[in-house]
């Protein structure tokens, strides 16, 4: 065991580095003060967030790191070296990860391929199965709340003078069925709804596609990013073509994904990275050896946590959900209740002003809308698509619960939110005219 | 908890085994990670309690030996990146 004065020689060493780095935006970097806060952006606060923003990304299980870091240490050969030791270990790893990621989904390992992330995964379904069948397959039906990847994939197909609806949801952020089995013609290549929103949380009835795509003869394609090891997922059950998989979701390391690909009745599509012909020539490169191993290990600890972890969350949802509803009003949850992913939890906050609430919430680390979106100032394209008021978009915020969130920190998030939002109801004038009854739509703005 | 006759662990082994587990989960630098080997090693071993065939108690106990392994080796790969700083809920509030 390495003693505690080696452990601190060692901390006041790799410090020290860290002061002689020469950093060019020195302005932009946060200034970490002698071990007592935090001074970033103009904001002091006194020690690391607590995180509750899962969706965005979840730290690595140190289950993961341990299968990893051998593959960073002696074992870094190319898996696609045939000829020598270091080759065959590492092609005997990402084997064993295919497994392990196949029987997390009731899948054959022939059917995954490995990629950099879900993005990678979700170009590959959408437009490289469209270009392999475009002399006879022209349109391609997805709905307007997926991620940025998909809906970017497809407006490329549609300068390609390829077809795209985008399904409208309702207002609770489901499918409807009718609409989809009426959206499907004679030339529809592929169906692509995502099985568990990243923004809302909401779960989409992926058998009930799944059966109607069958009946239809159509592609079906489903991303699943951030459904992968959190809810049960059955490619057979479910009649799934191509799914989009991703790492960093599960615990798992970034810049690891994996799709999907059956092969009874053979999917097909056209390589978009173009080389060596690895991972069957759906994807040249060298496959990222310790970075599949972590993503491997993440999918079986996945199987073995699920039940146990989903039933940790809910409670933990219920906790965060009541504790705040107990002390504010106006509070909307985005999305169906019923039919969600427990560990997302989207809230709208009536008559507070979204970035002023983030801005006093700095000790939570949340986000309003998705990581994607959260750069740009426009209200999230998810909400609006529900059908969600703009003004209520703006104040909606993010909570991502997931296996490492313990109860105190969902009880200082309900305060530290509840605190905030009161603090800005009050100073709200158009909260003072709620409380005296006038209903806010009535009133007529008069024009300077 | 079946005594060990046939090869399974005795009450002793497995007391001692869910005792190192919880002292090295202390051991982590990173708040949420220490607080989940602490609770997941409780919930896993009284999950496991009622188990009476030897088999299934061998091969949990030999799991948990496992995972006490692999905790010994990240709690000194946690301390030896852990921030200076520490989370938010580790601060006492004045």
């Amino acid at each position: 065991m390495v003693s505690k004065l080696l452990l601190r020689k060692l901390h006041q060493n790799t410090s020290s580095l860290r002061r002689l780095s020469t950093a060019t935006a020195a302005a932009a970097l946060p200034t970490y003060g002698s071990g007592e806060e935090i001074s970033m952006k103009g904001v002091k606060i006194s020690g690391r967030p607590l995180y509750l923003d899962m969706q965005a990304t979840c730290p690595v299980d140190p289950r993961v790191l341990d299968a990893m870091l051998p593959y960073y240490l002696s074992r870094f050969g190319n898996p696609h070296s045939r000829t020598h030791l270091y080759g065959w270990e590492s092609d005997l790893a990402v084997e064993k990860a295919r497994e392990q990621v196949a029987s997390l989904i009731n899948a054959s390992p022939k059917e995954i391929i490995f990629t950099s992330g879900a993005t990678e995964s979700n170009n590959i379904s959408i437009k490289g199965l469209m270009h392999f069948y475009r002399d006879k397959k022209k349109h391609v039906i997805t709905t307007q709340t997926e991620h940025k990847c998909v809906l970017d994939s497809s407006r490329h197909l549609q300068q390609e003078a390829f077809d795209v609806t985008y399904l409208p949801v309702e207002s609770d952020g489901l499918v409807n069925l009718d609409k989809l089995r009426d959206a499907i013609r004679a030339d529809t290549g592929l169906v692509s709804v995502m099985a568990v929103n990243n923004e809302i949380g909401v779960v989409q009835p992926v058998e009930e596609i799944g059966r109607i795509c069958k009946e239809k003869g159509v592609f079906f394609h489903t991303d699943a990013a951030q459904a992968l090891g959190k809810v049960p997922i059955d490619v057979e059950k479910m009649n799934i073509s191509l799914m989009s998989l991703s790492g960093h979701k599960v615990y798992g390391p970034k810049g690891v994904g994996a799709l999907y690909m059956r092969r009874r009745p053979r999917v097909r599509v056209e390589p978009q990275m173009n080389g060596g012909g690895q991972e069957r020539g759906i994807r040249s490169g060298t496959v990222p050896t310790p970075l599949v191993v972590g993503f491997g290990a993440a999918c079986e600890l996945a199987a073995k946590e699920m039940e146990y972890d989903e039933k940790r969350i809910k409670g933990l949802q219920e906790r965060l959900l009541n504790g705040i509803r107990a002390k504010l009003d106006g509070v909307v949850v985005n999305g169906s209740v019923e039919k969600r992913y427990p560990g997302n939890l989207n809230l709208s906050f009536a008559y507070v002003e979204g970035e002023s609430l983030l801005m006093g919430l700095k000790e939570v680390a949340v986000s309003s809308g998705s990581a994607c979106t959260s750069a740009s100032l426009e209200p999230s394209y998810v909400l609006r698509a529900l059908g969600v008021e703009e003004d209520m978009a703006h104040t909606s915020i993010r909570f991502g619960i997931g296996r490492f969130t313990t109860e105190e920190e969902i009880d200082r998030a309900v305060e530290l939110t509840v605190h905030q939002v009161e603090k800005l109801r009050e100073m709200s004038p158009l909260y003072e005219m709620v409380k005296e009854g006038i209903d806010l739509k009535s009133i007529q703005w008069a024009q300077h | 908890m079946a005594a060990g006759v046939a090869g399974g662990p005795t009450k002793a082994e497995v007391l001692s085994l869910f005792r190192s587990l919880l002292r090295t989960s202390r051991g982590f630098a990173d708040y949420n990670i220490r607080e989940y080997a602490k609770r997941r090693t409780k919930d896993g071993f009284r999950h496991n309690k009622n188990l009476s065939d030897t088999s299934s108690i061998s091969s949990a106990f030999s799991d948990a030996k496992s995972q006490l392994e692999i905790a010994k080796r990240q709690v000194v790969v946690y301390s030896l990146y852990a921030p200076k700083v520490k989370s938010v809920m580790e601060i006492k509030q004045s």
